[in-house]
């Protein structure tokens, strides 16, 4: 019985890495095997041209910069802002409590075009569209209310012995806050500083919209644009700049694993 | 954006009981100052706006001059008296009922395979899952252009090896409303069955074996076990992922934009691609806004379905 179990688990496996496998596999080929009628499942010479091919692209220096410091910036202060709110809904008890949980979840809710229409118009009013702070600020939108509800669940899971320990030994609320709450977060963290990495690093729509030209762009939309005009889309080049875009990411997902299966039954991180 | 809202680890604590002796502190409040400036801001102002919009006539001119009227309910009289609209939404409600079916099916399949597979398979078949899971739509969506690209693409070449469709090594999958749907649904089930399945197995493996044996000792066989003991305690899982399931493929939007424009002609534009098209392609802000508005009120039941289940799985709030 085991054994067709694992045969129908093969067979999966087949299929749902086939994708990937295919990009990979396309990276390394040469042009005559991209472009040949009987496909070649491995490469028959394997090149690393496609990947000098999507270094040497215009605009990928400038375009990866703008990603690393806007995904920087929105890490940073999703989580410099995150956690002091992550901390008052889980180590306190107000009223509006419940109500602000709410809104948090419910925010993350919205299509994408809800924020991004309002914002577009604000941000042309405001002069900021084509700037950093105009991603920047989009970001937040999404990632500040996740992070906070993100740590708020390792704030949660700390005992309240470990406070009350705290508070006999004479340490008051900040100060338990800032040097022993905070340290025993640390890899709720990590955690969500990986979920803000991957939501602002993979954002195609906001970026593409604001930032109006190729100076400007974050990776995803240099990527969904890579052409080559003397072959028309360079799939080889495109392949090999996905492996290179796609790869912080799933070696990020590959840390958070255990995060991941230890969260998804409340409902995780969407693929 | 991509990474949606991943619920943390549910922990049964509760919030520290010993905020007791200090219900009147001020402490929460300077805590949630900072959080809360920054999410009126990026959030609850422009929606406010969003709405605002939605009842003036903002348009290209607008970007430019900064002015507009204030014209009442006529951009959502003209909405609701337009035929694309009305497409686009049963288009949107269609294309998401597949999608979620398909993906939830195939998903629990995969999430019952992994209880009853090898180790080794077990844990090949999560690397192979977390692999498609992680890949940025983005990426993911360019790849499948180049698995179904016509001449070249991969899938194309296997199909006519089938010999059943005859020669199709130049079909092409984003010039027929059918082929396009088809290829987009593959990319969606592909990306969206590896969430499902791990969650689902997470929950599965919490099932407790002795109900399971004791169908068995009673003689049901294993699809009578599966569906009346198992499907029993994944029922608040199932119902929490389904929700979730269509929240999320009803927004989406990189993969069919990427892929088919949501072209050809106004086949796969569903109600993303659409408000995107009115609101940035004819800049026509005020319409975009209020489609953006309808769509989200259509959403808004379901996201309170996905909160009250969540309150009552015992996330603690």
């Amino acid at each position: 019985m085991k054994r067709g179990a694992d045969l129908l688990a093969a067979l999966f496996c087949l299929v749902w890495v086939f994708p990937v496998y295919w990009m990979i596999n396309s990276a390394f080929k040469r042009r005559d095997e991209l472009q040949s009628t009987t496909p070649y499942f491995v490469p028959a010479h394997p090149t690393l041209d496609n990947f000098v091919t999507a270094f040497t692209q215009e605009n990928f220096l400038t375009n990866l910069r703008n990603s690393v410091i806007v995904v920087a910036a929105t890490v940073v202060l999703s989580i410099a802002i995150g956690i002091f709110a992550a901390a008052a809904l889980s180590r306190f008890r107000f009223t509006g409590r419940r109500a602000v949980l709410v809104v948090i979840l419910a925010v993350q809710m919205l299509p994408g075009t809800a924020l991004l229409i309002p914002m577009f118009s604000l941000f042309n009013t405001a002069n900021l569209l084509g700037t950093y702070y105009a991603l920047i600020l989009a970001y937040l939108a999404t990632t500040l209310p996740f992070s906070i509800w993100v740590m708020r669940g390792f704030f949660v899971a700390i005992p309240v012995e470990i406070e009350e320990a705290a508070r006999c030994d004479g340490a008051g609320t900040w100060r338990i806050l800032i040097s022993v709450l905070f340290p025993l977060v640390a890899p709720g963290v990590i955690a969500t500083s990986i979920f803000a990495f991957i939501a602002a690093w993979n954002d195609y729509l906001i970026a593409y919209t604001f930032m109006q030209d190729q100076d400007h762009y974050t990776l995803p939309v240099w990527l969904a644009s890579f052409t080559n005009p003397n072959v028309g889309t360079d799939y080889g080049g495109q392949m090999a700049a996905s492996v290179i875009f796609s790869l912080p990411v799933v070696v990020f997902f590959l840390i958070v694993q255990r995060n991941l299966v230890a969260g998804m039954s409340a409902g995780a991180v969407k693929g | 954006m991509s990474v949606r809202t991943p619920a943390p680890p549910s922990t049964s604590a509760a919030p520290a009981p010993s905020a007791r002796g200090r219900r009147r502190d001020l402490t929460p409040l300077w805590l949630l100052t900072p959080a809360g400036l920054v999410i009126t801001v990026v959030t609850i102002a422009p929606i406010f706006y969003l709405v605002y919009t939605s009842f003036t006539d903002y348009n290209q001119r607008t970007l430019f001059t900064g002015e507009f009227t204030y014209t009442g309910l006529d951009q959502y009289t003209s909405l609701l008296s337009s035929g694309a609209f009305w497409r686009s939404l049963l288009r949107t409600v269609l294309f998401t009922t597949a999608m979620v079916a398909g993906s939830m099916l195939i998903g629990m399949a995969v999430s019952h395979l992994l209880t009853r597979v090898s180790t080794f398979w077990r844990y090949t078949t999560t690397v192979v899952l977390i692999l498609a899971w992680a890949m940025p739509n983005v990426a993911s969506t360019l790849v499948w252009n180049w698995l179904f690209q016509p001449g070249y693409g991969v899938l194309n070449w296997l199909l006519a090896q089938l010999r059943v469709f005859g020669d199709t090594t130049d079909l092409n999958w984003a010039d027929d409303p059918m082929l396009a749907y088809t290829a987009i649904w593959l990319l969606i089930v592909w990306q969206a069955v590896p969430f499902i399945a791990l969650t689902l197995n997470a929950a599965e493996q919490q099932v407790p074996p002795e109900y399971q044996e004791a169908a068995r000792l009673d003689g049901a066989g294993e699809f009578t076990v599966y569906r009346v003991i198992t499907l029993t305690f994944l029922r608040p899982t199932l119902l929490l992922v389904t929700i979730l399931s269509v929240i999320w493929d009803y927004n989406v939007f990189n993969q069919i934009w990427l892929f088919s424009a949501g072209g050809p002609g106004e086949a796969t534009s569903t109600l993303g691609v659409f408000t995107y098209r009115t609101a940035f392609i004819g800049f026509d802000i005020g319409q975009g806004a209020a489609i953006s508005v309808v769509t989200t009120l259509i959403l808004l039941g379901l996201t309170a379905l996905y909160i009250r289940n969540l309150l009552k799985s015992g996330e603690n709030l």
